[in-house]
């Protein structure tokens, strides 16, 4: 039980050391290391306890449900956990052998920390209220990091993120009340028990819609993901990578979460527009990435195209439907933030990532020409890599209910994402030039594709071994839609307060 | 930024600092069953150093603090999370508190204390550093905000160069290189 509140408690006490430990150094970095490091050991560790014991509940301040407020970590945010515990560390190691600790900034690592607790609190946490809690951390955490270093240009790019999440949070206040006054509990297994009665209540798909809002706005949906694609770009690649991989997924988590576990099953009205919404979020994400010519610029386009693709399986609405989006978000999570570190080693080693002046990449770097081959080639989804067997699952849960236009958009989007990947690859690597200088010489790029490369490893394994880890997405996804196994899980905790049960 | 200094209102401040001070002190410990607590307690005291500086000027602050505002509300994030964390070691959930009653206590009579006022204290620090902070930091700024203010640059960043890499990008945003 006791383990349920590591993965937020571990990450808040490193940032306040290092916030103590003031001066970048050496001794810094690797304290900072061997936290990331046991931060995976424990949501490892919380993976093995939830797939083969029941979800852990742990009542803050030992006060009961539905008073008191809970913390629940069942498969599903377990694995979320686990890859979020993946990302930092990877990209925390790949900040080291980017730059020297002299030229590190002070604040970089508190505040990844702190970005971290709130992702952790966010996938954690079993009420409402505390949901948005979970986000203004990481909001609050990313808006510092986004501007950390940034020049005027910068800024600039960063203030349509904080305007539009700014408007998201109001929002989701609002969604929070509005929930209260409906329910009268803003407790996830509370909810779920007194919505079911009021199904066919219009006030319920009202918050739906209202929620639907909020999450799509984090999650990047389409029409309102403008604050996304050209705020990533500025900003450095490892933290890039961390963001990339992570925030989008917390909002695809909390879709999965609220529509799953929350509210009624029978919203079709709302899950239809889910679907719709992705459809055009796929098309539109993509073509965004074949109209930009830098890296950074066409990978994150490429985040809102693979969100669409998650979203369209919520909106798909069945158990299968739902273990092919946990499928896609963990080889997503790893893929993407990979390509991001792929994006930031080519462009140390151009000195730009602005595609009309790079190549010759392939013929003097082969290791990471292999690396991003590998992983643009799973995001675009071929066989056998981990993208081609998400993708998969996904069209055949759409073919089977009749969504030929959907699957014909996903088909679509597909073939785009690989042209586009395409255009990275003829015009860094496979291009030559005698302008294009390739700075082997710049010893860091070697320690930073290794980093790379042990993330492919694993997205390897994930296309390869593609059978267990559906088997563990296939048991997450049926735990998160069954609401009666998560409200007795967190009921039959007992503390102060309230009796046991609803 | 600041304006003629004016001998009445600094020693009125003077006065004024210590009695919000006893304001915020009270708010503190009767947070626990009647409206106060850490936070609101963190505003007053903060409101009085603000006060503090508009009389002495922003300048004076770090002279007459004598601490780092980011640092107070680490410490204070710590003895809260630590506050919460304590009970782990027992192995009793997250955050739990305990009380007792002290009997007879000299000059106090019967007293109630408990660890909610420990996680307070820590809500206090937190308030009162991020607040200075915030205010200082905007007061001090006339061009564009920055995160540390010089002397703080000098506290956390190696002797031998400056922490931050103060080449402008180019204009495009595109073409600059992460880090070299």
């Amino acid at each position: 039980m006791n383990l349920a509140i590591q993965p937020v408690l571990l990450p808040l006490l490193t940032a306040v050391a290092l916030l103590f430990w003031g001066r970048p150094s050496p001794g810094r970095r690797t304290f900072t290391a061997i936290s990331a490091g046991a931060q995976l050991v424990v949501a490892g560790f919380l993976i093995h306890l939830t797939y083969t014991q029941s979800p852990l509940v742990m009542p803050m301040g030992n006060w009961a449900a539905p008073y008191g407020i809970v913390v629940v970590v069942d498969l599903l945010a377990a694995i979320m956990l686990g890859l979020s515990s993946f990302t930092a560390l990877a990209t925390i190691l790949y900040g080291f052998f980017e730059a020297s600790p002299r030229i590190e900034h002070p604040l970089r690592l508190p505040l990844v920390q702190f970005l971290v607790t709130g992702i952790n609190l966010a996938f954690l946490t079993g009420d409402l209220f505390n949901l948005f809690v979970a986000f203004e951390v990481m909001l609050i955490a990313s808006y510092a990091l986004l501007t950390l270093e940034a020049d005027n240009w910068d800024v600039k790019q960063a203030f349509p993120y904080l305007a539009i999440n700014l408007v998201g949070s109001t929002l989701f206040l609002c969604g929070a009340g509005f929930a209260y006054r409906l329910f009268g509990t803003l407790n996830f297994a509370d909810i779920a028990l007194r919505a079911r009665a009021m199904s066919d209540d219009p006030r319920v798909t009202a918050l739906a819609l209202l929620l639907l809002v909020v999450f799509g706005l984090k999650a990047g949906v389409f029409p309102l993901y403008c604050w996304l694609p050209n705020s990533y770009p500025i900003l450095p690649a490892p933290v890039a990578g961390l963001y990339s991989g992570m925030l989008t997924k917390v909002g695809v988590y909390v879709l999965l979460r609220v529509l799953g576990t929350v509210l009624p099953h029978d919203l079709a009205g709302v899950h239809t527009l889910l679907a719709w919404l992705a459809g055009a979020t796929m098309i539109f994400g993509v073509l965004g990435a074949i109209s930009r010519n830098f890296i950074r610029g066409i990978l994150s386009y490429h985040i809102l195209s693979q969100i669409g693709f998650m979203v369209l399986a919520i909106g798909l609405f069945t158990p299968f439907a739902f273990a092919a989006c946990i499928f896609y978000i963990i080889h997503h999570i790893i893929v993407k933030s990979s390509l991001f570190l792929v994006g930031g080693t080519a462009a140390l080693l151009n000195r730009t990532d602005n595609l009309d002046r790079m190549g010759n990449l392939w013929r003097q770097t082969p290791l990471l020409g292999l690396l991003f081959l590998l992983q643009a080639l799973s995001l675009a989804g071929l066989p056998p890599l981990s993208g081609f067997w998400g993708k998969y699952a996904i069209l055949v849960v759409g073919l089977e209910q009749r969504e030929f236009v959907l699957v014909g958009l996903a088909i679509l989007a597909s073939i785009l994402t690989l042209f586009s990947m395409l255009k990275i690859w003829n015009a860094a690597f496979w291009g030559s030039s005698e302008e294009c200088e390739v700075c082997v010489w710049d010893w860091r790029w070697l320690r930073m594709s290794q980093i790379v490369a042990g993330m492919v490893a694993v997205s390897l394994a994930i296309g390869l071994g593609a059978e267990g880890v559906f088997r563990v997405a296939n048991r997450a996804a049926i735990q998160v839609l069954d609401q009666e196994a998560y409200a007795r899980a967190v009921f039959s905790v007992t503390g102060k307060g309230a009796p046991a049960g609803p | 930024m600041m304006g003629p200094q004016s001998y009445i209102f600094e020693r009125l401040v003077r006065v004024v600092f210590f009695l919000v001070n006893m304001v915020a002190l009270y708010l503190l410990l009767r947070g626990h069953n009647w409206p106060g607590g850490g936070f609101i307690a963190g505003l007053a005291s903060a409101s009085s150093l603000i006060l503090l500086s508009l009389a002495l000027g922003i300048a004076a602050m770090p002279r007459i603090l004598r601490f780092d505002p980011v640092r107070l509300a680490a410490a204070g994030l710590l003895v809260a999370a630590l506050t919460g964390a304590a009970p782990l070691l027992a192995g009793r959930p997250f955050l739990e508190h305990f009380h007792t009653h002290l009997h007879r206590v000299p000059l106090l009579g019967d007293v109630h204390v408990g660890t909610p006022l420990l996680f307070d204290l820590g809500v206090y620090l937190l308030v009162v550093g991020i607040a200075c902070k915030l205010i200082f930091v905007l007061a001090q700024s006339t061009q564009g905000l920055r995160a540390l203010v010089a002397e703080e640059e000098r506290r956390y960043s190696s002797p031998l160069e400056q922490p931050l890499e103060e080449t402008a990008g180019p204009d495009d945003g595109k073409e600059r290189t992460d880090a070299d």
